[in-house]
């Protein structure tokens, strides 16, 4: 298969999406209501966007492939790029949207979830800082109609706010993009990370601020992420694992795209590790007095993505290393916890639970403790009192984990006091049949087994892409490359 | 109101005026035009190679017809999220309490309309040559056709079922035509067909298609956006 085929990933999902009601016309069946041969042809489209990916990406660790869009050389047309990272991410994002996709949704669902899929993956791969705002708008507008419509009364006025807050950030990540544009004349990545080299002038760094802070509000980022504990606590849980696995790691991959490839200056990073010291401590300790277990879960997400924005502002190849590790166990992690509590907790879901949680908390030797041993001895080897304040914050932080999740556990133990948030008031006597939800949390679980016990290779492999997508030079060689043939 | 209320009011006002302050000042910053910008003379140089006398359209359907399919998509995106939200709505058609609004006023929406959506499509298929094209030229379409609904005459001019089907055909064109530049094994969305005379109706390619194809996705997704949001209307008795 020609690497040109690559931007189908993008398309074809949008062909689906267009043609999905006109379809369901044709059929006979109403726009709000659930059809499964939809269902169906939305599943076949998202795991063909996954063979495609399998086809192309089986060797980007090796050499990153650049596909030019329209036939037209950067910087003036737009690039995909597809390296190690980028392809974890697709293959990720496909394997999610897999699992995790509502069985009996209405059609306009489906829609949006496939809108949602194509502008994931446009963001994982696009080259060009302008079209990466594109499909984050898209990604943005898809999501708020999927929260809108979720089924809980407080759900439209959520949606609003989280809207509103969106289009704020949009508004200044679209003004970095413009002063970065105007002060260079460039938005290829590339192209904008030679111009960076020689750049020079505080302009640049107001820039990245503004786009950090913009594009900060889907990273959960300190500050704008009042959203998170919300949104998370209205939308069903196979959404909620969506978007806390999936959806808040792509935005904080651009983040660090962007930071790596343009702006790898300490007063670039300096903003990021602060607002990831906040982060991590607001988020834990938020989460360390609620008392619905969603929300729990919600604000332990912003923590521990305080913790991924504190790794990559060391911006070394142990932080890139430390924040790929920390990003990609949580994308485990947080669905897997998301998905137990759709049920009652029984003995051996308690089980499960327990072993997330473990690992969440960083006990050896799940990959949990490896990820957070790799910040931690990155935040020691560069040394500096802020990171040395963010070293100490991060094992406060990790005390006060252990106590809320396992605050959860002994719960299930004193039995008498029901779990808020979690759908039955008591703990099932007698085990229930999983079902979908439980299916895949089990194997999740089964994924953090699994790399348990193989952590060397995997380990090899994530330190592999951190060199990869750090390497400047690299990136700016391929695209030249692809450009000559 | 009490105090801390009143004093909570001017937050707002105090934060966009910030906002607004930081934004002018940072671009007041940057030279404006002068010099030409590194993409812009590079787009100068290609001496319109893609056949296009409007060069805003060889930029927006040519260099960057990604960013132009995505935008496609967050306009559908919209509308789709309306349609969901709006389902879950119990469903009630106003009545609008109104005057007749005149002899006049109805027999000029009848006439305006064939004159609307030739306006409309002129100025979609003349979109690379001269200012305009699919995403302006559609806006107008969606007026004339959202016209018979304004003077209340209802909604009897729209299929609901034909404008999805056009709508979503049209949008199928736009990646079709970027798919088939792949099956002749050029890059996904490059410009095919014989480029022609610069400044002939007929010249410049796809580009007209693909503004084709824009025009009459904005169009009638916007014309069933207005219809939607005018015939259903929330009763505020009933909670969801």
């Amino acid at each position: 298969m020609s690497t040109e085929w690559l931007p189908l990933v993008v398309a074809l999902p949008l062909l689906v999406a267009f043609l999905l009601q006109p379809l369901a016309h044709w059929l006979g069946v109403r726009a709000e209501r659930p059809s499964p041969v939809l269902y169906g042809l939305s599943l076949m489209t998202i795991a063909a966007t996954l063979w495609i990916t399998l086809q192309l990406g089986s060797d980007v660790i090796a050499q990153p492939l650049s596909v030019t869009m329209g036939g037209f050389n950067t910087p003036v047309g737009i690039n995909l790029y597809l390296d190690g990272l980028a392809y974890l991410l697709l293959l990720a994002t496909q394997l999610a949207l897999l699992l995790l996709w509502p069985a009996g949704a209405a059609v306009r669902t489906h829609v949006l979830l496939l809108v949602l899929a194509a502008s994931s993956m446009g963001l994982a791969l696009s080259g060009d800082l302008f079209n990466l705002y594109v499909f984050y708008e898209l990604l943005a507008v898809a999501t708020f109609g999927l929260i809108a419509a979720s089924p809980g009364r407080a759900a439209p006025l959520v949606s609003f706010r989280y809207l509103l807050l969106s289009g704020m950030g949009s508004v200044l990540a679209l003004s970095g993009i413009a002063l970065i544009y105007s002060h260079s004349g460039s938005l290829n990545l590339a192209d904008l990370s030679m111009l960076a080299a020689s750049g020079e002038g505080s302009l640049p760094i107001a820039a990245f601020l503004l786009i950090l802070v913009g594009f900060g509000v889907k990273a959960e980022l300190f500050a704008v992420n009042s959203w998170v504990p919300e949104v998370y606590s209205v939308t069903s849980s196979r959404f909620a694992a969506l978007l806390a696995g999936v959806v808040s790691k792509l935005a904080v991959v651009m983040i660090v795209r962007i930071l790596l490839l343009l702006f790898p200056q300490p007063e670039a990073t300096d903003p990021l590790l602060l607002l990831g010291i906040l982060g991590l401590v607001s988020g834990e300790l938020a989460a360390w007095r609620s008392n619905d277990f969603r929300r729990m879960l919600a604000y332990s997400s912003i923590g521990q993505l305080g913790m991924i924005f504190i790794a990559f502002s060391l911006s070394l190849e142990l932080g890139l290393f430390a924040g790929l590790a920390l990003s990609f166990h949580h994308m485990v992690v947080k669905p897997g916890l998301f998905l137990l509590l759709q049920q009652p907790l029984s003995r051996w879901r308690v089980v499960l639970l327990i072993l997330f949680a473990l690992s969440l908390v960083g006990v050896p030797p799940l990959p949990g403790f490896w990820a957070k041993l790799a910040l931690l001895t990155g935040l020691v080897e560069v040394g500096g009192w802020l990171n040395g304040v963010a070293a100490v914050t991060f094992l406060v932080a990790t005390v006060v984990e252990a106590g809320y999740l396992f605050r959860i556990v002994q719960r299930y133990y004193q039995e008498e006091r029901p779990i808020a948030g979690s759908t039955s008031s008591t703990v099932a006597a007698v085990e229930s049949p999983w079902g979908w939800e439980g299916g895949v949390a089990l194997m999740l679980g089964g994924v953090l087994l699994a790399v348990t016990l193989t952590i060397n290779p995997v380990t090899e492999q994530l330190q592999q892409i951190a060199l990869q997508s750090g390497d400047r030079e690299r990136l700016i060689s391929t695209i030249t490359v692809s450009e000559v043939e | 109101m009490s105090r801390e209320h009143r004093s909570m009011a001017w937050t707002p006002l105090l934060f966009s005026g910030g906002l607004a302050f930081m934004l002018f000042s940072l671009f007041m910053a940057v030279p404006f035009g002068e010099p030409l910008m590194r993409v812009g003379g590079m787009i100068q140089q290609t001496d319109g190679e893609l056949g296009a006398a409007n060069l805003v359209t060889a930029v927006v359907l040519g260099y960057r017809a990604l960013d132009t399919l995505g935008e496609l998509a967050i306009l559908f995106a919209a509308s789709t999220s309306v349609g969901l939200i709006l389902t879950g709505v119990k469903q009630r058609t106003v009545s609008v309490e109104c005057e007749e609004l005149g002899e006049l006023f109805e027999q000029a929406s009848t006439l305006l309309l064939p004159l609307l959506i030739m306006v409309g499509f002129y100025i979609i298929t003349h979109g690379h040559l001269t200012p305009g094209g699919g995403f302006q030229g559609g806006v107008i379409i969606a007026v004339a056709l959202f016209l018979p609904t304004l003077a209340g005459r209802g909604a009897a001019l729209l299929n609901h079922r034909l404008i999805q089907q056009v709508e979503g055909g049209a949008g199928a064109l736009f990646i079709l035509l970027g798919v088939a530049a792949l099956l002749q094994g050029e890059s996904f969305l490059q410009p095919w067909l014989p480029v022609g005379e610069i400044g002939a109706l007929f010249s410049a390619g796809t580009l007209p298609l693909l503004y084709l194809a824009v025009g009459i996705k904005v169009g009638a997704e916007l014309a069933a956006l207005l219809t939607h949001l005018s015939t259903n209307v929330p009763s505020p008795e009933v909670p969801r």
